[in-house]
């Protein structure tokens, strides 16, 4: 449908049921730093952020307090979200104090992995939300702050997840052969970490 | 009736909520809603085994709009995106025999230097700076796309890419020295 408007003697045509989106005033901040970080591990993970809003009554009347559920209608949302997580090892600080050689041994001794969200996605077309008559509809402000709450929720949950462990595995398995063409045969590499030194050999993980 | 009882119900409900909240000192009465989202599980989807390595990391925010042209007023909608480009060389794509000894000299070709991972906005930090209007998924997904071609052509430089080789090979240098060999040479794929 379309509706004329006359201004200032000018024709204006508006489209109302279709739109015309115009973007406007770009503006970034940067920040580039050198570093030395080798990502062992991807981990892809899911999570579906749920929010159940109800308007609640709360405070006390004669010293005993009360917490009621008011009758105005409910809202629901669920959020799905997909994250990054990749665990790395920080090479900037690795010097000769990391290598230890014993004729054609050789030890090479590693910070413990870190582990960091590298992205995430929000499933925006398999959102849902459910809004009772009397309410309002989400914001963009409600939304963005469910899914920041998502997003340390998963952070949150990493040492559960076993990463660390996975990672410290996979780093072995990027490292060794670099030192295979170095030269040194594989059963005379170890790659240790510097927690758990005596137990977490992670030549033998491998081996098991 | 049966209307007229809700009605007068509801009327009783107010003065006495009325009463409660502002004519007795001891009483306290709030409405509010709990912001907090539900307690969900956080499944791992895959587990894969990578060998990116970072050497130069460029994190960027993208403040984004929308305009949709109305006929009494316009609605705008305003969003601030985080992202990070990691530049670095994929140890997975190293050729055989791309790193050789003689003596104490070691030599090493590297895969060339580029954009380790093309995911690189985090859509969950992202912050609602404005909104007015009704918006769709449609319209937060353009906005998304338009924020990741922002960061990718001013973060994905000739410059940017120079320096993080430019890591790389200070880095990789440092790296060999420390294991004890007194010859580096390093060159990258083209």
């Amino acid at each position: 449908m379309l509706f004329c408007a006359c201004n200032e003697g000018k024709e204006q045509t508006v489209e109302l049921s279709g739109y015309q989106s115009i973007d406007t005033v770009p503006m970034l901040v940067m920040q580039v730093q050198k570093c030395s970080k080798l990502y062992t591990s991807e981990f892809k993970v899911h999570k579906i952020v749920t929010h159940d809003d109800v308007v609640r009554l709360r405070g006390s009347v004669m010293r005993q307090d009360y917490n009621i559920k008011i009758p105005l209608g409910d809202r629901k949302i669920a959020i799905p979200m997909d994250a990054t997580l990749k665990a790395y090892i920080d090479f900037s600080q690795f010097s000769d104090k990391n290598i230890e050689r014993q004729g054609d041994k050789i030890t090479v001794l590693l910070p413990d992995p870190k582990v960091t969200m590298t992205s995430s996605k929000i499933d925006q077309k398999n959102v849902r939300h459910y809004v009772a008559f009397a309410r309002a509809n989400f914001s963009d402000a409600e939304m963005t702050d469910y899914e920041q709450q998502g997003r340390a929720a998963i952070i949150q949950s990493i040492p559960d997840l076993g990463i660390i462990d996975i990672a410290k595995e996979n780093a072995a398995r990027v490292l060794v052969p670099m030192l295979t063409q170095l030269g040194y045969r594989e059963e005379n590499i170890t790659i240790a970490f510097r927690k758990e030194f005596n137990q977490n050999n992670i030549m033998r993980l491998l081996e098991q | 009736m049966p209307d007229l009882v809700k009605i007068l119900a509801l009327i009783a409900f107010i003065l006495v909520f009325v009463w409660l909240a502002f004519f007795k000192k001891d009483n306290s009465v709030e409405l509010g809603v709990d912001n907090q989202i539900d307690v969900t599980p956080t499944q791992i989807e895959s587990i894969k085994e990578i060998g990116e390595w970072e050497f130069l990391s460029i994190s960027n925010e993208e403040l984004v709009d929308t305009i949709r042209k109305g006929l009494f007023s316009d609605d705008h909608l305003v969003r601030i995106y985080y992202g990070t480009l990691r530049l670095g060389i994929n140890m997975h794509q190293v050729k055989p025999r791309w790193l050789t000894v003689q003596g104490d000299t070691v030599t090493a070709v590297l895969p060339k230097v580029g954009l380790l991972d093309k995911d690189f906005i985090d859509e969950a930090r992202t912050k609602s700076f404005y909104e007015s209007g009704r918006w769709q998924a449609k319209d937060r997904e353009a906005l998304y796309k338009k924020a990741y071609r922002q960061m990718l052509n001013r973060c994905l430089t000739p410059a940017n890419l120079q320096t993080a080789q430019e890591n790389a090979e200070a880095q990789f240098r440092k790296m060999m020295l420390s294991m004890g060999y007194k010859n580096v040479q390093i060159s990258f794929e083209q």
